[in-house]
């Protein structure tokens, strides 16, 4: 769940030149890593890239947008080009957790009908100017379901070779449900990370769409348990993060803690992982996407334990 | 304010039997202390008792004497710290008390006792009700969601460094850890690959399920060579989808793959407006002398030529049949926005 924050604060200065494609446009971050956490080192990027990545519940609120807004700003501050595809045609909120909403203008949708070319709709975040936000549809325009997954497929091979070069990762929010909106989301995904909360209805749901994901063909499925509470574990009247994987047998891509600032971040448009000092569900997001860089999942969790009592007069309090 | 005591308490010999008339028992705390005495104390009321033997001697009555008692009950006193001293000469010692009343000395062992009793009942009671709280992992073990074999661990799992991290340090003796106020101990993952494999196989027999390809509007018939299993339908009311499907496929991966210049509609339009500007002109010069295009640019060098030339007016291109004298700028406008037209299209890739 949580690791210990180290104490020093060192500057890392990358001995080897990165391997991935460097973009033409100069970004606004400095060559050190930045992030909550000053680790001593740079994840190093696993797999092919562009990474494509679906986020994907089932059940609608237990936290997609949440975690494709803060694992994307986490991505693009350690480093790595980032761009987000909003895939939720009939209710868009990816921009609104970003603060972006503003400066949407054109969408997928224009430019398949040749509004816009591809690059014009793409939303370049002004804090981490390698972060670029990109909208399926406006809420009033009804998307040909006919190509709809095609047209995704267009999009991220039309990323992969741009000018600029091919982003290191490519994050899809997904749509609640298992309808058309869905198998738009993940035609054109290579792997998916599954946001669960510790509750029976969202576990079921969970598992349902994890099968229809490997009956597509993607294997590469990680878990991120949401809206944790360790104080309602520890009474035994919520799931364990152990009990929710014995259920859904997959493997462990982050544990993110309960946390008011999520409701305050969304009304800011400014996603949690930025705050400074960081909260505890920031860091969270912040190793899942350390993990998500390097294809690694968690290998232990945190369970929270009574306090030791001291005192002679402890026992009073009952 | 601390202040040492030290009583000395000169006792009494109390005779067996007590004078009728007079009863008078004089006891005297004498109270030594580095600052305060007792003799500087005012008395009003002073208790005397006096026990009298039968046979009065000086012993007795020294010890009588010794035995005076003054109890300092000064009502002009007001000094609290004063008040509080007397009211402690005003109570007997503690060891002589304890001695004297056995009975008090067991009630205060019973209250213990009994308030100690209750803490633990009360323990026993709110951890019973923990278990019997609706809605807990209980019922979820009742109802078969959750195997019971994982509950009634107790003594926590000894796991050094689980993160490769260096900087976490956990302790050799246990894994517990305190962060933000709260303790914390490591649990290790269980999930072997053996039980993933598991979940997929179980998961591959309970949801079969084939991508749509095929997506239709309520009461269209499927064609015939398509898996049933593969069709979608969609409603007519679908607030964000639709089946119609008005935009040519080759024509949209070209608009995804397009790097530069004009975006397709946008050309699109432009050239539609272009036309209809074209024949609106065309039109509008069918009464007019017939403008070549091809000639654009002797028009404008024409107007480029002084303006104060005395060309007759029947030679000028500009002058209508009707014999009006039309002004160039007007008529330069439409061809100059045809010659910015045509070098648009020249510059279309």
């Amino acid at each position: 769940m949580l690791s210990l924050i180290p104490s020093p604060t060192i500057q890392f200065k990358p001995l080897f030149p990165s391997k991935t494609i460097k973009p033409l446009k100069p970004f606004s971050s400095k060559s050190s890593i930045q992030s909550v956490l000053q680790w001593n080192r740079k994840p190093e990027l696993a797999g092919e890239t562009p990474r494509v990545v679906v986020i994907t519940s089932g059940k609608g609120g237990v936290g997609k947008t949440t975690t494709t807004a803060n694992v994307g700003l986490s991505l693009a501050r350690l480093g790595f080009s980032v761009v987000a595809i909003d895939a939720d045609v009939g209710l868009r909120n990816l921009d609104l957790l970003l603060g972006l909403e503003n400066r949407v203008n054109y969408t997928v949708v224009e430019v398949l009908n040749g509004d816009c070319r591809l690059d014009q709709a793409l939303v370049r975040d002004k804090r981490w100017s390698n972060f670029e936000l990109l909208c399926i549809s406006k809420p009033r325009s009804k998307l040909p379901l006919g190509f709809g997954g095609k047209a995704l497929t267009w999009v991220v091979e039309a990323l992969k070779s741009r000018q600029e070069g091919s982003p290191d990762f490519i994050l899809i929010d997904c749509p609640a449900g298992i309808d058309a909106g869905f198998i738009t989301a993940i035609t054109p995904a290579n792997e998916a990370v599954l946001v669960t909360t510790p509750d029976i209805t969202s576990l079921r749901d969970a598992d349902r769409v994890t099968g229809l994901l490997e009956c597509d063909g993607i294997r590469d499925i990680k878990m991120v348990v949401n809206r944790v509470r360790t104080d309602m574990i520890k009474g035994e009247d919520m799931m364990s993060v152990l009990d929710i994987q014995e259920m859904l047998g997959l493997a462990l891509l982050g544990v993110i803690p309960e946390d008011s600032e999520v409701i305050r971040s969304t009304n800011r448009g400014y996603p949690l992982v930025l705050n400074k000092p960081p909260t505890l569900a920031g860091l969270a997001f912040e190793q899942a996407a350390w993990r998500l860089v390097e294809q690694d999942s968690m290998k232990a969790v945190m369970v929270e334990e009574e306090p030791k009592r001291r005192g002679f007069f402890s026992f009073f309090g009952g | 304010m601390a202040s040492i005591w030290t009583l000395q308490f000169h006792s009494l010999y109390f005779p067996h039997r007590v004078s009728s008339t007079v009863a008078k028992l004089r006891t005297e705390f004498t109270l030594s202390q580095g600052r305060l005495s007792l003799n500087r104390w005012s008395t009003n009321r002073k208790f005397q008792l006096k026990a009298v033997r039968d046979s009065a001697s000086s012993n007795e009555d020294q010890n009588l004497e010794s035995g005076k008692v003054a109890v300092a009950a000064d009502t002009k006193t007001k000094d609290p710290v004063a008040k509080f001293q007397e009211t402690l000469i005003s109570l007997p010692p503690v060891a002589f008390v304890m001695k004297r009343h056995t009975r008090s000395s067991f009630a205060i062992g019973l209250s213990l006792s009994t308030a100690f009793l209750v803490i633990v009942v009360r323990a026993f009671i709110v951890r019973r009700s923990r278990y019997n709280r609706p809605g807990s992992v209980e019922d979820l073990v009742r109802r078969g969601q959750l195997r019971s074999d994982r509950r009634g661990i107790s003594r926590p799992l000894k796991y050094e460094d689980p993160f490769n991290n260096p900087l976490v340090k956990v302790g050799k003796s246990n894994s517990t850890m305190e962060m933000c106020g709260k303790v914390y101990r490591l649990a290790p993952i269980t999930l072997t690959k053996e039980q993933q494999t598991i979940h997929q196989k179980r998961r591959s027999r309970a949801y079969q399920w084939k991508r749509p390809t095929i997506f239709l509007k309520e009461g269209d018939l499927i064609p015939p060579d398509v898996d049933p299993d593969t069709v979608r339908w969609i409603p007519a009311n679908h607030p964000f989808a639709t089946t119609a499907n008005d935009i040519d496929e080759d024509l949209a991966q070209n608009n995804v793959y397009q790097k530069q210049g004009v975006p397709f509609r946008i050309r699109a339009e432009h050239e539609a407006l272009q036309k209809k500007l074209e024949a609106l002109q065309n039109e509008q010069k069918l009464n007019k002398l017939v403008i070549d295009s091809s000639n654009a640019k002797d028009f404008e060098r024409a107007f480029k030529l002084n303006p104060k030339s005395e060309e007759p007016l029947d030679q000028n291109p500009f002058v209508n049949q009707s014999g009006d004298l039309r002004p160039p700028r007007p008529d330069q406008a439409p061809n100059g926005y045809d010659s910015n037209s045509s070098s648009e299209e020249m510059q279309k890739p």
